[in-house]
Formats: C-alpha cells, sequence, structure tokens
C-alpha cells in the first residue's frame, strides 16, 4: 500500500483537500435521498444517527427503534454495487456527513485498513449484546478482516443456493433433503434448464465449492480464487457452457422471479426472495429452495462505523443502534417484513412472544433460525471485495466469451 | 455550362465582398478560430489522451497501479475481450443496416406517399412513444413472448409447425438483433422522414415532367436530398446500438456480451484502465469505419451540397 504507484496517494490526497469540496456536494447528494427512508420529523431534542448503506438492512418503518432507544435514524439507500459504494465512502468522504456505514462483506477489508472505518470498541458500554452473539455472527470475515480485526457489527445474513421446480425433477416437494450442486451444473436432468447468475462474485464461488466437493481441485479460499484457481472454474464452466448446460445467465432479482414463474428453466441459483415470490404465483412449493450438500454462499450485511463519527458528540446513539441491531427487535421485525436472519435469533422469537405475536409468525421466526443454523454450519462466507477481483472478472470474462 | 458560369458568377458577385470582409474580420479576430480550437483540444483531445495513457496502467485487488506496462492491453486479447468489441461493431452496424432497409421505405411512404393527414399524424404520434417509455419495461415484455413458454412458441406448436419449442427464439444473438431493431426503429425512421419531407415537391414533379423514370427521380433527386436524413438516422442508431446495455442484458441471456456489458463488469473490480482500453479500441475502430464510410460516400457525390434542401 505503501507503493508510490498506487492509488492509496490518491486516497490520501482526496481525504486531505482535493476532493473535499466535490465530496461535501456529492455527499450532500447522496444524502439526499435520505427523505425516502428516514424516519418523519425528528422530535426536539431527539439524538440522531445518520446511516448510508443497502436499503435491505433498514426496517420498514423505524418508529419502534425510535419509540425503544429514543434515537432517530437517518438511512440513505446506497446502490448495491461495491464499486459505487466505496466509491461514494472513500472519494466523497461521506465519513464526514454519515454515522454508519451498512453494506454486505468486503468493504472492512479494504476500506478498514485504509481508517475510513473506525474499530468496533467491543467495550463500549452501550454494547450489551456483544458478549452473548455468537462468533459464528461476530467474528465471521463479513465484519473483521483476514487479520482478524473488528470493523462492524453484523446486521442480517443468510445462505444462498439455488432454487428449483421439485416436480419437473422428480423430487418429493415437502422433501429436504440435502441436494447436490451438481443439479445447477452437470445433471443430465437439468441441461439446458439452468440459469446462472451473470456476476462472478456470486457464481464462481459455488461453482468452486463444487469443484472442491467432488475432488477434482483444491481451493485456498472459494471467495477469493487466484489467478491459477479462478482459471480452472472457467474451464470447467467453459466446458458445461460448451455442453450445453446453462439456458441463460441472469442479472437482477426480478430476472430470477421472471425465469422462475415463467419456468423458463427448471435451476436456478438465485435469492432466496425469488423462490418465495415464484410460489406466491405458481402456488406453495412449486418451486423450493435447496438445502445443499456441499455448502452455500453465505453472505452477511455489516454496519461500521465512519472514522470521523469517533469525534461526534453522539458516539453512544451510534452504539445503542449498533447493539439494536443485535437485539429482538430488529430480528424480529426484519425476519418477518424480509425473511432475513441473523445474529441472536432466539432474542426476536423472545420479542414476539413478548409482544404478541401470532403463533405462526413466532413459528415462523423459529423456523427461520433453524434454518440458518442448518446453513450456516456449511462452508463457505463470501465476499464483494475478493482481493483477486482483477483476475477472476478477468477469467469470468473469458467464460462468457467462450 | 455556360449558364452555369454566368449563375455562379452571377452569385458570386454581390457576394464577393462580404466574404472578403469575413476574410479580415476573422483576420482581425484570429484569436476566435484560436480559442476554439483550444477548447477543442482541451475538450476532445485532452480527455482522449488521457483515456489512452490510461489504458497502459493495470488494476491490482482494486487499486490502480500507475506503472505503465502492456498487461491491460495483453489481456483484452487473452480474455476475448477484443471480440467484445468487434462483436459489439457487428451487430450495431448490422442492426443499423436493418434499420435503414426498413425505416427508409417507410419514412418515404409517410413523407410522400401517405395522402391521409391523419393517418399521418397518428404514426408520427406512436414513433415518439417510445421515447416516453423505459428501455427495460419495454423490452422485458419481450421474454414473456419469446421464450420457451411464450406466446410465439405456443403458437408455433399449436399450429403444428415446430413439435418442441424454438429455442434461438430468446436468449440468442437473434434475440439481441430483433430486441435492438424494435427499439431503434424511430432514431433511424424520424430523420429520414423529416429530411425527406423537406423535398419540394416540385422538385419531384419537375424530374416526371422530364420524363425521368420513378427510379430516377427517386435515385437522382430523393435519395442525394435525404442523404442528411439518412447520415442522422445512421448516427441516432449506430451511436445507441454500440452502447447497448438493456436488450443484450434481457434479451442476449448472457452469453451475447457487447461493450457495455463487459464494461459494466470490468467497473464491478474498479479496473479502470480495461476501460479505457477497450473504449481506446473502440474509438480507434471507430475511426477507420468513419474512414471507410466517407470513401464511400464520395461515390455518391458531393455530400455537402445535399445539405442545400435544408435551406428551403
Amino acid at each position: 500500500m505503501k507503493d508510490r504507484f498506487s492509488t492509496h496517494s490518491q486516497i490520501e490526497l482526496s481525504r486531505r483537500a482535493l476532493l473535499k469540496a466535490t465530496g461535501a456536494m456529492a455527499g450532500l447528494a447522496a444524502l439526499g435521498g435520505a427523505a425516502t427512508l428516514a424516519s418523519p420529523a425528528r422530535a426536539q431534542g431527539e439524538t440522531t444517527v445518520r446511516a448510508y448503506g443497502v436499503p435491505t438492512a433498514a426496517l420498514k418503518d423505524w418508529t419502534p427503534m425510535r419509540q425503544s432507544l429514543g434515537i432517530n435514524v437517518e438511512m440513505s439507500g446506497s446502490n448495491n454495487d461495491v464499486g459505487v459504494f466505496m466509491r461514494d465512502v472513500v472519494a466523497s468522504q461521506l465519513g464526514d456527513e454519515v454515522d454508519i456505514f451498512i453494506f454486505e462483506s468486503g468493504t472492512e477489508d479494504i476500506l478498514g485498513p485504509q481508517g475510513l472505518y473506525a474499530p468496533i470498541d467491543e467495550s463500549n458500554p452501550n454494547l450489551t449484546l456483544w458478549e452473548r452473539t455468537s462468533d459464528d455472527w461476530k467474528r465471521s470475515a463479513v465484519v473483521q478482516d483476514p487479520e482478524g480485526n473488528q470493523w462492524g457489527v453484523p446486521v442480517i445474513g443468510n445462505a444462498d443456493s439455488f432454487g428449483y421446480f421439485p416436480a419437473k425433477l422428480g423430487i418429493d416437494p415437502a422433501s429436504e433433503e440435502e441436494l447436490s450442486w451438481s443439479l445447477m451444473f452437470e445433471d443430465e436432468r437439468t441441461r439446458g434448464r439452468v440459469a446462472y447468475a451473470n456476476t462472478y462474485t456470486y457464481s464462481m464461488g459455488v461453482a468452486a465449492l463444487y469443484l472442491q466437493s467432488k475432488g477434482v481441485a483444491t481451493f485456498e479460499d472459494l471467495a477469493n480464487l487466484s489467478a491459477e484457481e479462478a482459471k480452472a472454474v472457467a474451464d470447467f464452466l467453459i466446458e458445461r457452457k460448451k455442453a450445453g448446460q446453462f439456458r441463460t445467465l441472469h442479472g437482477s432479482f426480478e430476472e430470477q422471479i421472471q425465469l422462475l414463474t415463467n419456468q423458463e428453466v427448471d435451476v436456478i441459483n438465485c435469492w432466496e426472495p425469488a423462490v418465495r415470490e415464484a410460489n406466491l404465483k405458481l402456488g406453495p412449493d412449486a418451486t423450493r429452495y435447496a438445502y445443499t450438500k456441499e455448502g452455500y454462499f453465505k453472505w452477511g450485511h455489516g454496519a461500521y462505523v465512519a472514522a470521523q463519527a469517533m469525534e461526534r458528540d453522539n458516539v453512544d446513539a451510534i452504539y445503542k443502534v449498533l447493539n439494536y441491531f443485535l437485539d429482538g427487535e430488529y430480528r424480529a421485525l426484519q425476519a418477518r417484513d424480509r425473511g432475513y436472519a441473523g445474529p441472536n435469533m432466539d432474542l426476536g422469537v423472545e420479542y414476539a412472544t413478548e409482544n404478541g405475536w401470532t403463533p405462526e409468525e413466532i413459528e415462523a421466526l423459529r423456523a427461520t433460525e433453524a434454518k440458518v443454523n442448518r446453513k450456516f454450519s456449511k462452508p463457505f462466507v463470501s465476499t464483494t471485495t475478493p482481493s483477486n477481483a482483477d483476475v477472476m472478472e478477468e477469467e469470468w470474462q473469458r467464460f462468457l466469451n467462450s | 455550362m455556360t449558364m452555369i458560369s454566368a449563375a455562379s458568377e452571377g452569385e458570386a458577385g454581390p457576394v464577393s465582398r462580404p466574404r472578403l470582409g469575413l476574410r479580415q474580420w476573422a483576420a482581425r479576430t484570429n484569436w476566435v478560430l484560436g480559442l476554439i480550437l483550444l477548447a477543442w483540444f482541451v475538450l476532445v483531445i485532452v480527455p482522449l489522451a488521457v483515456l489512452f495513457s490510461f489504458s497502459f496502467f493495470e488494476t491490482k485487488s482494486y487499486f490502480t497501479i500507475y506503472r505503465p506496462s502492456l498487461n491491460t492491453w495483453i489481456s483484452l486479447f487473452e480474455s476475448g475481450r477484443f471480440e467484445v468489441t468487434l462483436r459489439t461493431l457487428r451487430i450495431a452496424l448490422t442492426v443499423t443496416l436493418i434499420e435503414l432497409l426498413v425505416a427508409y421505405p417507410f419514412a418515404l411512404w409517410l413523407a410522400k406517399g401517405c395522402r391521409s393527414k391523419t393517418l399521418r399524424a397518428v404514426l408520427i404520434a406512436l414513433l415518439t412513444i417510445p421515447f416516453f417509455l423505459d428501455t427495460s419495461s419495454r423490452t422485458i415484455i419481450w421474454r414473456a413472448i419469446l421464450g420457451q413458454n411464450g406466446l410465439v412458441n405456443s403458437l408455433l406448436m399449436q399450429a403444428g409447425l415446430t413439435d418442441a419449442p424454438v429455442e434461438w427464439l430468446l436468449y440468442s444473438e437473434v434475440s439481441v438483433h430483433f430486441g435492438l431493431v424494435v427499439s431503434l426503429f424511430p432514431p433511424m425512421a424520424l430523420p429520414i422522414y423529416m429530411a425527406i419531407g423537406l423535398i419540394d415537391d416540385e422538385l419531384i414533379k419537375a424530374s416526371d415532367d422530364l420524363g425521368a423514370t420513378p427510379w430516377q427521380t427517386f435515385s437522382r433527386i430523393v435519395l442525394p436530398l435525404s442523404l442528411p436524413g439518412v447520415m442522422a438516422g445512421v448516427v441516432f442508431t449506430l451511436g445507441p446500438a454500440l452502447a447497448a446495455w438493456v436488450e443484450p442484458g434481457m434479451l442476449g441471456g448472457g452469453f451475447v456480451n457487447l461493450l457495455s456489458n463487459s464494461i459494466e463488469s470490468a467497473y464491478t473490480a474498479l479496473r479502470y484502465p480495461v476501460v479505457a482500453a477497450l473504449s481506446t479500441f473502440v474509438i480507434l475502430l471507430l475511426l477507420a469505419l468513419l474512414g471507410a464510410m466517407m470513401l464511400v460516400a464520395r461515390r455518391f457525390g458531393d455530400l455537402s451540397s445535399s445539405f442545400r434542401v435544408l435551406k428551403g
């Protein structure tokens, strides 16, 4: 990083002066969207915490949090693209305006060591639930860098696999047996009937996981493939592409739903909510989201504190909000409204029980907890920012152009 | 010949003095030209030079390494990315040619053949509607129509024309061409319609009166005078086709990888040098293409003279 040829010096420069003016303007522009996600008008004397990040982590309504903590959260939504997000944080110096950043795992590996995120103070008295939070969540690669530095607090997460049509594959819809990723890559029953995500960070890791499970290759880090490893994965995918395995690639959540509801494909590596949306149209259990033998694309969103925020007077409020992300109210509301899991699911069940939720809602929370525990016992944790992104992207292009 | 010479002299006479004045004015104000050239240099040449020089750097772990090398250019060829550029050019040119062949007769009919003003107004209104609709919304509809369980395949199978769904109707180069042709029809048809509409009907009548066949009237009067519209249509079609992102993404199934998709992919890894190299490669190819087009255009005569129609 000390290399005079690297952009590190650019970042230092931007931090000092050059981009400050434009950054402030861009930051204000980015925060312009705050009104859409922010809670209603702030009560007088209420402490405010400003957040910037992916909208999926936001509560549909922040009122319960404001009532519980007496803190007003103003959240502006960011683009889902990690490049855009990092540009906003680095070049626009959003930390001057924002207290908390929320994004999918990976940014902490780069922005933490650069000093744009503040290390998490695990002894902060407002972080009361930190001790009881399991290491699976709080020590995961979602919130720590490879050196084990703690840059974030886990917010939500899931383990992604693939959606499939049980009837077409001759599988009992009620079955929860573990299926192989071979359905995605090599099964004759699914040849030409597979949709594969057109994102190398999302799709190359699961292909590597499958190859490793087959015993034909080994990978040091499934989420961050070296040049040789990425080449091995691309060679396999090219071979499968030429064999006609893939019907199409997909690039958005809406496409996932359409491919399932039109029954254009029988198998698709997608987000779990896409299967739920398709079943609303096709009927219960028409499509299922697989439990797999080999493992999952485990992802999570972390909350990271802006370095500049530690010099402001709302640090206590910031840590109360971080603690809220670990608490039952947030857990229960997120699971019910968006179907996402997270740390301390038991507290979510407790909250629902104490607050008179219906037995069905409580049972759904318990099922989510059991499902996540089952899936999270298998590899692998993903990242949006593999350090070998350049070679992975290059090999992915080779696959696309073959 | 004599008449033309006389006319030329007659034209040159009255305008020669103002032209001289203009020259004197230009001589006195050489700085205006200098300013324009400077602005052009700063706004066009410098960014291109920066773009070109950036292509000699590379990206490692999201950081641009400012050490000149040919690695990015080498990787452009090793990963098949240069094929993306050639594929994009091929598809864009094919789509432009198809549009021209379809839109020109339509525009000619609309401007000179359609006698009903109401029908003409309705058709022009229909041509402008796509400008008010989101491209993604318009394109995604075709997936439901062209898919294996879509309307077209259902009709083909019900009619007994095929036993199984025709797979190449969707997620193929054919469907990308189709999507682009549908999307880019108005930008090609409207400028040609405007140019043909401006041609004075008296010229066409005079041609008829002088005994020209319809083909001679078309090839010697209508076609040359409509060339500005054709050129505008080609530019308005070729440009968006080169930058197409929605149609190849939605109808190509990801494997019809075009320039915009490839650039977007490079952005996700913050590989700005790759983006710079791809853009440079495209500019070089476009320059070659432009040169070839000018050579071809010369065979049709003096293009600038056809712009006289706009004075009318």
